[in-house]
């Protein structure tokens, strides 16, 4: 089968209640079942990361290869979104892994106790950070929060926060929240770390200029796509895909004085999963040359490690901030509930 | 012989208090007329366990039937409309009466069918009601309540919608009910014509009170 | 009796069901988060316009429609409206979308012209309040419609001889025969309006308009605060139970009861006034179907192949029918016990019997408007926890989870439409069922299965319609393993896969169309063979 995310309706239950109706139960039975698998690893991520056209498949058929297991990959509608699903559902979730959380959400996800030991070697990470010490949340990309345009419908696209605001108010920008999506929290973050105490009075001039705040950032991204936006909270590294994938050379990202906020992407093991050995043997995995060489054209973003073959054309020549920023996971977790506050506050008024 | 013992009812505290009293033999027609509103309506719903009286009792043949349910009285209604179940046909209307899961075949549709014939009306057994004249609705009403053989019939109003010369056959036809049936008939009208024509007696309701206002005696046929 | 103990057991399950919040560890700080007051006011502002819009653009068209009684389509454009209850929300929000974002076909049209576009106003206020008036309006126009067309013909006459002009007869007649309608209308559309949730969810563009069915998911999916989920919840509750109250207090109104048809009236009236009236129902007509128009034609370039053979859109669709079907069962069944207890205690207390019965009447209709303020992602969080407490199949807990918020969702309409036809029935034929003693099933047989056959007709399909396109909790529970057709959309209208957004809201529109408008026209038919014998 093609695409494991499809799950056929195997519990007995369900199937009970699905028999009551003839027509149903034939048609249900008629989807093929998934080819029995000695054992099922479930990772829960985020929707673009599950998507076709994302990294899942190409990693589930690579790791399927090496694991004797069938690889399924459960889609919430954003990274965070995953996390709150394996709270609610506490002991019963079916979740082996989360992957897609990032080091801003991660002190607020290692607080809950859900997690284990990645017990993965992190040696080759090649990270702008430096050396990695987490032994809970295991990175396997990076890349910096920007705003990308479209070079045709913004000439002169703005240079800092400050430039943005001063731009009329019809310049419509789209941004994704903070409590639901990892860009939102990183936009809150960036502008924090820019602006410290300020940071809520460019909240406020921005605010006019947000057309809408999405749960996540592919509706964000798609809304942009479609023309609603002039810019959108995306990645430096975006401009990517559409080099690559699509020979449209008309998107890039805009480089902001004030720095970039670093995003790096993690992945933990679910403690009460049943398939520990697993669930670590595919946290190594995803640091290997195989996930790291999908990830760049598939998450658009850059890989954790360096690998043999090295990042593809297009990434090249892609701007690289020359300030990063990034603020430290457990001062996020201090401050993240009184900023998110702040920050409704300020656009709900 | 229908029997009513100071039968007592008062919709609320602060309504009139009606008090009725009055009995008619098997094979007499009594005719009750009133105004609008002196509770005529009331009178018919107390007999035929629409209503529960207060106080008071009603007999039939000397026995109690005041905690019984309006089904279980020897007593059907003739009403001024809304007697017919307008989308099924006469015979299935008239079947009803003395079987609820309406039989198409058997012995109580053979006995439907006399009681059509009784009333003249054989030629529209399967004739949808609504498609018949207003005459005609009510005497299917008026088979069903042969059917029935309740020993009281009640009629409340049943020919005001009806012109004159099938009004004179419905009366007719009533007068044959109570004579040559035996049964005790009670007949609400407004029209005092009606009165005259067929009643054995006359009451007239006031002030919450039967008062008897009129003996007719008529030579039995 | 069978309807007032499914009434109770209503209430009992959500009281379980809120406990089960109130009983999580997680949930021991019941708050409301600070910007409770905010989010009543901006959520008071949003309903109050959208409810006030609704009511004059529904009464106008209203008035416009009882007046131009033939022109071609009109009974089709009164079977568009009565639809707008069952439009899918997220389908008619992605037509709505197409229609009137920054780069959508009003704005192409402007720009063609060389004129002015007009700014992004779907996210935010604009576009909550546009949507919440497509549906509410169309509502609005389909209830009162009976009212006008049920003003006596001698009124009409009267108005007529005496010369008043179009004005003056809205004001004499029209105005009075629908005013006793307009406050139990008015109190419905602002709790739909209040308590809105797909519509804010994806049109709200920020917190700032958020309703507190919206920030109860946010606190629950995004915040994991189940004590603010708990404390918002019964914030809403209370709020929506004083205006039950309220709206109960002026609905003493007894005269449900349609009366029958008014044959059309031949006189035409000024030409200025008919005009007017051709215009209101033309640009109604066009503002309605414009979006619907939207959806058919992003729709039609779809790529069925591609939708049809994905087996996610086999089984959304398998659950959502199947879902959609019993969800219709479970409300024909407990509507109609309710209604038959709704009718039986209507009937004793117009005979004088029962005094308690008046009470219980009460109780009853309240009961089943209060289901409009439940929150459903409470419920649908407590079924969710009491999974958890209990054990057991997750899929069959969102199935039980959705039912329940199905059948609540429902209710309400369900027993407004099949009540005062029970009344009606029971009025016409109580007496003679008692005195031949035809009781329950046979009487049922008789009596109301044959009468009340359009009305159940309606609620079915209406059950079916509105249960097929509800996101609702699905938001709450969807997952791999149990998707819905809206949450299946819901999904690619987030990931931006817009041409199978558009192919599935097309699937979803054509069913319910299909259901909605073939089911009672079916009906109708047989309905007007047995009219045509008579």
């Amino acid at each position: 089968m093609h695409r494991s995310l499809i799950t056929p309706l195997t519990t007995p239950l369900f199937r009970r209640a699905v028999l009551t109706c003839a027509l149903a139960a034939t048609a249900v039975t008629s989807i093929p079942a998934t080819a029995a698998a000695s054992k099922t690893l479930t990772v829960y991520t985020y929707d673009a990361f599950a998507a076709d056209w994302g990294p899942a498949p190409g990693i589930e058929k690579a790791f399927e290869k090496v694991c004797d297991c069938d690889l399924q990959f459960v889609a919430a509608d954003s990274s965070i979104g995953a996390l709150r699903k394996i709270q609610l559902e506490g002991d019963q979730t079916k979740a082996d892994v989360i992957l897609g959380l990032d080091t801003n959400i991660a002190e607020a996800a290692r607080e809950t106790g859900l997690f284990a030991e990645h017990g993965a070697d992190t040696a080759a990470l090649t990270l702008p950070t430096g050396e990695w010490s987490d032994s809970t949340f295991l990175p396997f990309d990076y890349s910096y929060f920007s705003f990308v345009y479209n070079k045709e419908n913004v000439p002169t696209p703005p240079t800092s926060f400050a430039t943005l605001n001063e731009l009329p108010n019809d310049f419509k920008i789209v941004i994704q929240d903070p409590r639901s999506s990892t860009p939102g929290l990183g936009l809150l973050l960036w502008i924090q770390a820019a602006y410290g105490e300020q940071a809520d009075s460019i909240w406020k001039q921005l605010a006019p200029k947000i057309v809408t705040v999405t749960k996540g950032w592919s509706d964000a991204y798609g809304l942009f796509l479609k023309d609603e936006a002039d810019m959108v909270l995306s990645y430096t590294t975006s401009p990517a895909y559409h080099e690559i994938a699509e020979q449209d050379t008309r998107f890039a990202a805009a480089p902001f004085d004030e720095g970039h906020y670093l995003q790096i992407e993690v992945a933990a093991i679910v403690k009460s999963s049943t398939n520990q050995e697993l669930a670590k043997q595919f946290m190594q995995f995803m640091l290997s040359d195989t996930v790291q060489d999908i990830i760049p054209t598939t998450n658009w973003v850059y890989p954790a490690t360096s690998t043999e073959k090295g990042l593809p054309e297009g990434f090249t020549s892609l701007h690289v901030p020359e300030k990063t920023l990034l603020i430290d996971g457990i001062e996020v977790e201090k401050s993240r509930a009184q900023w998110i506050d702040q920050w409704v506050e300020t656009l709900g008024n | 012989m229908l029997k009513l013992d100071s039968v007592q009812f008062q919709y609320s505290v602060d309504s009139e208090r009606y008090d009725f009293s009055m009995h008619i033999d098997a094979g007499t027609i009594a005719c009750v007329s009133g105004r609008s509103g002196s509770g005529k309506s009331t009178l018919l719903d107390l007999i035929a366990g629409f209503l529960i009286p207060t106080k008071g009792a009603l007999y039939w043949a000397d026995q109690n039937f005041t905690s019984l349910a309006p089904d279980e009285r020897p007593v059907t209604t003739v009403f001024q409309n809304n007697n017919l179940f307008e989308h099924r046909n006469a015979i299935d209307n008239v079947v009803v009466g003395i079987n609820p899961k309406i039989p198409k075949h058997g012995k109580d549709v053979e006995r439907a069918k006399e009681a059509l014939e009784a009333v003249e009306l054989s030629d529209y057994a399967h004739t949808r009601v609504s498609q018949l004249s207003g005459g005609q609705q009510q005497r299917v009403a008026i088979a069903r309540a042969i059917l029935r053989q309740s020993r009281v019939i009640l009629l409340d109003e049943p020919f005001s919608a009806l012109d004159q010369q099938t009004r004179h056959s419905m009366l007719a036809l009533v007068r044959h009910l109570a004579t040559e049936q035996q049964r005790a008939i009670l007949m609400v009208t407004h029209d005092l014509r009606d009165c005259e024509a067929i009643a054995d007696s006359h009451y007239v309701i006031e002030t919450g009170q039967l008062h008897l206002k009129k003996q007719i005696s008529r030579r039995p046929g | 009796m069978p309807g007032l103990i499914i009434a109770c057991l209503l209430l009992t399950l959500a009281v379980v069901l809120f406990f089960q919040l109130a009983a999580h560890p997680t949930a021991s700080t019941l708050s409301v988060g600070p910007r409770i007051i905010k989010t009543i006011g901006w959520t008071t502002l949003q309903a109050s316009l959208s409810t006030i819009l609704s009511l004059a653009i529904g009464l106008t068209l209203c008035w416009a429609l009882s007046h131009r009684k033939q022109f071609a389509g009109r009974s089709l454009y009164i079977a568009l409206l009565s639809s707008a209850l069952v439009l899918p929300t997220i389908v008619v929000i992605l037509g709505i979308v197409s229609l009137l974002g920054r780069s959508g076909w009003v704005n192409d049209a402007l720009e063609h012209l060389n004129l002015p576009t007009h700014e992004p106003i779907i996210f935010g206020l604009a576009g909550i309040v546009i949507a919440h008036c497509y549906f509410n309006a169309s509502y609005v126009a389909r209830t009162l419609l009976s009212r006008f067309e049920s003003i006596p013909t001698e009124q009409v006459k009267l108005t007529r001889s005496l010369g008043l002009n179009a004005w003056q007869r809205f004001k004499m007649i029209e105005l009075p025969a629908v005013s006793s309608t307009i406050p139990t209308l008015a109190i419905t559309i602002f709790l739909l309006c209040f308590t809105s949730f797909s519509i804010v969810l994806i049109l709200g563009g920020s917190p700032k308009f958020n309703t507190l069915e919206v920030s109860i998911y946010e606190a629950i999916k995004l915040d994991f605060n189940l004590g603010r989920a708990l404390g918002l919840a019964l914030t809403q509750l209370a709020i929506c139970a004083t205006l039950v109250v309220i709206g109960a207090r002026f609905g003493k109104d007894n005269k449900l009861i349609a009366t029958a048809n008014v044959k059309p009236q031949p006189w035409s009236d000024s030409l200025f006034v008919s005009l007017l009236q051709a215009a209101i129902i033309a640009l109604f007509g066009l503002a309605f179907a414009l979006p619907l128009v939207a959806v058919l034609i992003d729709g039609i370039a779809a790529d069925y192949r591609a939708i049809l053979t994905d087996p996610y859109f086999q089984r959304a669709t398998i659950t959502s029918l199947l879902i959609a079907t019993l969800s219709t069962l479970l409300v024909l069944l407990i509507s109609t016990l309710l209604a038959i207890s709704f009718a039986t205690l209507a009937t004793e207390q117009r005979l004088g019997k029962h005094n308690t019965s008046r009470f219980v009447l009460r109780l009853l209709s309240f009961s089943s408007t209060l289901y409009l303020a439940v929150p459903s992602l409470v419920l649908g969080l407590g079924f969710f926890l009491l999974a958890r407490t209990i054990g057991g199949d997750h899929t069959v807990w969102a199935l039980v989870a959705l039912l329940t918020s199905n059948v609540l969702m429902v209710l309400p309409f369900a027993i407004g439409t099949l009540a005062p036809a029970m009344i009606k029935a029971a009025n016409r034929y109580d007496k003679l069922a008692f005195s031949l003693g035809i009781k329950k099933w046979a009487r049922w047989r008789l009596i109301e299965s044959h009468l009340l056959r359009p009305e159940l007709t309606y609620v079915a399909s209406l059950a079916f319609c509105m249960s097929l396109g509800d996101l609702g909790i699905i938001a709450l529970f969807g997952n791999q393993d149990f998707v819905t057709l809206p949450w299946l959309l819901y999904q690619k209208m987030g990931s931006y896969r817009t041409d199978e957004a558009a192919g599935i809201a097309l699937v979803m529109l054509c069913i319910t169309l299909t259901v909605f408008l073939l089911l009672p026209m079916i009906n109708s038919r047989r309905d007007a063979d047995h009219h045509a014998k008579t």
